[in-house]
């Protein structure tokens, strides 16, 4: 798995490979630092990402946790179907905010600024 | 006491079967590629269709006599014949003595003989791969795992579809299909310290028209079943300390309850859907089980 962060007013972590259990904990870290760094308006591009299984989930939620406990959001851009079927499976749609890319997710943040 | 470090290092591998009707069969296709593979199976959990699938896998049966088995097992004619006082006690209970026991609208001595004719006397607890079925508690609707006794009893039990098959009494309970507690029961894997959950799960397809009150009813328990089915695969994905990995197979045609022609196909969409996994499971099985799990 590859992580490459973009620090801005949204921050913006594309992601490629599978978030699973060989994964989750350098995927934590990673998003886990950018939270602290006060970097909550995050955006995760899973375009690349082919796989995702409940350790993945698991740091997905605990992203989504520390952003909104600071004020902020993780939002997933690009998901692919595979990774769609995981998280409608596993309910993740019904808490996550999905958007068909990235652009659409870091503008769906500046509209709720207006 | 603490286990011996060979012990610890390696991570047990639960192959988790949920209902499905004939979908299930999939299970069978994903049993061969792992065990192809070298993947040994330290349990099978299975509930509904899924059970008698694991109860199969379970025997140690290979995948062809499994297939074989299975088809045999499960065709039209285990749900063709009506249960003409059943059906009667719906419309007068009071004069017909409603019995919940025996309620089903099907007649299940043909589904018992065959379930008989394949696993016989054999009790679960003298089977190869350690066996768990789920079955649901008619009285308050808990999860009943039978991990011991008749294999015949306790498929019989997680395939009592409501409103289909009656009940079926094991000790003081009257229990009804598994897929009414958990359509995907990961929990029993979980609990029986599974770290590997190979999740073989299916959603009820919704119906394509609703002309009865049959269908009507068939609607509503997809609904609720599917329901079910997502909230305990988010809880048990959460909950779990290591891995589970969900094989839910594509199936391009439309596979209905009976359709035992299909299970070819369906055998085929499962080892497709295992190949997927397969790289990961590699490389998951060659990690030692560590702390760095606990995400």
């Amino acid at each position: 798995m590859q992580i490459d962060i973009t620090p801005g007013d949204v921050t913006v972590a594309a992601i490629s490979g599978s978030v699973d259990s060989l994964t989750a904990e350098q995927l934590m870290q990673a998003l886990g630092k950018a939270v602290s760094d006060n970097q909550v308006r995050l955006v995760a591009d899973f375009s690349e990402v082919v796989y995702t299984s409940s350790a993945g989930l698991r740091a997905l939620l605990a992203t989504l946790k520390d952003a909104r406990r600071q004020g902020g959001d993780f939002r997933l851009a690009g998901v692919q179907p595979a990774v769609l079927r995981v998280l409608e499976l596993s309910g993740f749609t019904s808490i996550l905010k999905l958007y068909g890319d990235v652009g659409s997710a870091v503008a769906s943040f500046d509209a709720e600024l207006q | 006491m603490t286990p011996p470090p060979s012990a610890k290092a390696r991570k047990r591998i639960a192959l988790v079967i949920g209902s499905g009707s004939v979908k299930c069969a999939a299970a069978i296709g994903i049993q061969s590629v792992l065990k192809r593979e070298g993947f040994e199976l330290d349990m099978v959990v299975g509930c509904s269709a899924g059970a008698i699938y694991a109860a199969v896998m379970a025997a140690g049966h290979d995948a062809a006599l499994a297939a074989e088995m299975t088809k045999r097992l499960w065709t039209k004619e285990v749900a063709n014949r009506r249960n003409t006082r059943a059906l009667l006690q719906t419309v007068a209970p009071r004069w017909l003595r409603f019995d919940k026991a025996t309620f089903g609208l099907r007649d299940d001595r043909v589904i018992l003989q065959r379930l008989k004719s394949v696993f016989g006397d054999m009790r679960i607890e003298d089977l190869p791969t350690p066996l768990h079925i789920a079955a649901t508690d008619l009285a308050n609707g808990e999860q009943v795992v039978l991990s011991s006794g008749p294999v015949v009893d306790a498929v019989r039990a997680s395939i009592a579809l409501p409103f289909a098959f009656s009940p079926w009494r094991i000790g003081d309970k009257l229990l009804i299909d598994g897929f009414l507690s958990d359509p995907m029961p990961i929990g029993v894997a979980i609990r029986q310290g599974a770290n590997v959950i190979v999740a073989a799960g299916f959603e009820s397809p919704y119906q394509s028209s609703i002309h009865s009150a049959g269908r009507f009813a068939f609607q509503l328990s997809a609904i609720m079943s599917n329901n079910l089915f997502k909230s305990n695969y988010a809880f048990h994905s959460l909950a779990h300390h290591s891995e589970i990995i969900p094989i839910i197979p594509r199936f391009e045609e439309r596979v209905r309850l009976f359709d035992t022609d299909k299970i070819p196909y369906i055998i085929e969409a499962g080892e497709r859907a295992a190949e997927e996994q397969l790289p990961y499971l590699r490389a998951l099985m060659q990690q030692s089980e560590e702390p760095a799990e606990h995400a």
